[in-house]
């Protein structure tokens, strides 16, 4: 008899855990899309391909390849609790659809800032083949030396006495002290409709290089981490 | 229905359920003896499957890895040596260009923490992408591979056995690739069965004293079970003017690696010639002479080293016929490793 208790006990326990565990797949939660634009400028102007532009310290240089991560997206509310959302992009300033980035689950009650990397975290550097915009095979991984690059850009300028008068910033390495990943914070305050859009600004990072005597930076190291600070510079709220 | 009948349409029921999938990919064991270290790699990314092993082992005998379909992984990686390249100084790859180093062997990688003689890799699935787009071994790119494993009929059903679809990326390449040799283990030399007492380990005197010479002259380094401690270390070599070659320090930036290198394992080292990263030494012999009598002292060579090691000639000869204890032929001619036939596909799903 006592037996035979447990066993519907069970059965009443296995009934409740299917109808609470459908209750959380199907019950609304008041979770929502933000999407966050990028757009790529240089100056205020857009940046196309085989296009002239001038720099601030009067390079012309065009642009052929502007390729980078955002990672760890993390909204912070006025209390200070964070809500962690699991996204890695590449963005391709030459690729439209990359432009932009779908967060979803997103609760909208007193969000405040959004901070996000520029970059890709230590773990992912150290965790072998990912898949997805992580995966080795979209040319944004060093094969000698492990690990990603967080940032590409490449172009051409006659300033530089290079091969085809090319520079190559491949700015990378995850380790310290020389790690390279960036971290940026919007206030969301006063976003409309559900998205945020930021500009990326090629023209401060050519601020202070000057590319007949810097070109080309393609290893971690000191040099790759002075010019990391230069990212957080070009990303500001579009007004 | 009484309960017999009920437990047997239950058993048949989960047969139903499980039984093919069992059936259609076959699981792997990674097996190892139970005194060695656990493996440093973690296989959770891998399926284990014998599909996706069959997958790899296609990929690591396969050409199309390069980029004009010349150069395989096992051009420089030959199983009868331990899977590295027998009489070449240095490895050479596509077009007949000459690499700078001499190819690592490929065996117990489970336990390797880092890879290729600089430890520039990090990551075991990781490894294949350097020889791949190393302008001197294979001069493709990851991309340029898929796209060509993607136009292939034969990868494109070899990659379904294992996903159940045929969507093939990079990740699942290098994975498949880590399949297969991270399952390259050797545990069956002499040495390993003496180490176990079983018959075909029994050492002759000689065996005896090389192996108490290795453990007081060369294991700090060649650590036993796997016969390396996983360190760099700058074993006193000359530099080689014309590759002028400083190791882990071009990883590193540091100039304490000046000179470091990856400590090979000894497995197999009776057939692993020519021996160190430049491949400079053909014998043994010369080996142990330079250990003994011609190590360069300067700032980063291995503590171990700064007093040269002391051998007799009778002691070398005694460590020289150890050596040849760590030969494991089980290994060394294991059917599964090598090239796969034609008509030998992996299991039908």
């Amino acid at each position: 008899m006592k037996h035979m208790q447990s066993k519907s006990m069970n059965l009443y326990f296995f009934m409740a855990m299917f109808i609470f565990s459908f209750q959380l797949v199907f019950s609304q939660k008041n979770t929502e899309k933000l999407i966050v634009n990028i757009v790529p400028i240089f100056n205020g102007e857009s940046i196309l391909k085989d296009t002239w532009y001038v720099t601030q310290s009067k390079d012309s240089i065009q642009l052929s390849k502007l390729k980078f991560y955002l990672t760890n997206f993390v909204l912070i509310d006025k209390e200070s609790s964070t809500d962690t959302i699991k996204k890695q992009q590449l963005i391709d300033v030459f690729k439209k659809k990359t432009l932009s980035i779908e967060l979803s689950d997103i609760i909208y009650t007193n969000n405040y800032v959004l901070n996000f990397d520029i970059g890709v975290d230590e773990k992912f550097n150290t965790s072998g083949a990912n898949a997805g915009d992580l995966d080795p095979i979209n040319g944004m991984f060093w094969s000698w030396q492990s690990g990603y690059i967080n940032f590409k850009i490449e172009g051409k300028s006659p300033s530089c006495t290079t091969r085809k008068n090319k520079f190559q910033f491949h700015i990378g390495g995850y380790q310290k002290p020389n790690a390279t990943i960036r971290t940026l914070a919007f206030n969301l305050a006063s976003i409309k409709e559900k998205t945020l859009t930021i500009n990326l600004d090629a023209y401060p990072f050519f601020k202070s290089i000057h590319l007949d005597s810097q070109n080309q930076v393609m290893i971690p190291g000191k040099e790759a981490n002075s010019v990391a600070n230069l990212l957080p510079k070009m990303f500001s709220i579009h007004e | 229905m009484n309960k017999v009948t009920k437990h047997i349409l239950f058993s048949f029921g989960l047969f139903l359920c499980f039984g093919f999938v069992v059936l259609k990919n076959k699981k792997l064991l990674f097996e190892y003896p139970e005194y060695w270290p656990i493996p440093h790699y973690d296989f959770s990314k891998l399926s284990m499957s014998e599909n996706e092993f069959q997958l790899g082992r296609h990929l690591f005998y396969d050409p199309i890895l390069s980029r004009d379909n010349t150069i395989s992984c096992a051009s420089c990686h030959t199983q009868a040596t331990g899977f590295a390249h027998v009489d070449h100084e240095l490895s050479h790859g596509i077009d007949g260009r000459i690499g700078k180093r001499n190819s690592m062997t490929i065996m117990n990688l489970a336990w390797n923490t880092s890879f290729m003689w600089d430890g520039g890799v990090n990551h075991i699935e990781l490894q294949a992408l350097a020889p791949i787009s190393s302008e001197n071994e294979m001069d493709a790119s990851l991309e340029q591979v898929v796209d060509k494993l993607n136009a292939s009929e034969k990868y494109r059903t070899l990659f379904y056995n294992v996903h159940n679809d045929s969507i093939i990326t990079g990740q699942r390449t290098l994975l498949a690739i880590t399949q297969f040799v991270v399952m390259l283990t050797t545990s069956n030399s002499k040495y390993d069965k003496h180490i176990r007492k079983e018959v075909g380990g029994e050492f002759t005197e000689q065996e005896k004293n090389g192996l108490s010479i290795f453990r007081n002259k060369c294991a700090s380094c060649h650590t036993e079970p796997l016969f390396t401690n996983n360190q760099f270390e700058n074993n006193g070599l000359k530099i080689d003017p014309t590759l002028n070659d400083f190791g882990r320090q071009l990883v590193t930036n540091n100039p304490e690696d000046s000179l470091k290198f990856k400590v090979p394992t000894l497995r197999n080292i009776q057939f692993t010639k020519p021996y160190m990263h430049d491949g400079r030494f053909e014998t043994l012999q010369e080996v142990i002479n330079h250990y003994t009598s011609d190590v360069q002292h300067s700032n980063t060579v291995s503590e171990v080293l700064k007093n040269n090691i002391k051998l007799t000639h009778r002691e070398k000869v005694d460590l020289l016929v150890f050596l040849r204890t760590l030969t494991d032929k089980e290994f060394l001619f294991d059917k599964r490793f090598t090239f796969p036939l034609k008509n030998k596909q992996p299991i039908k799903s």
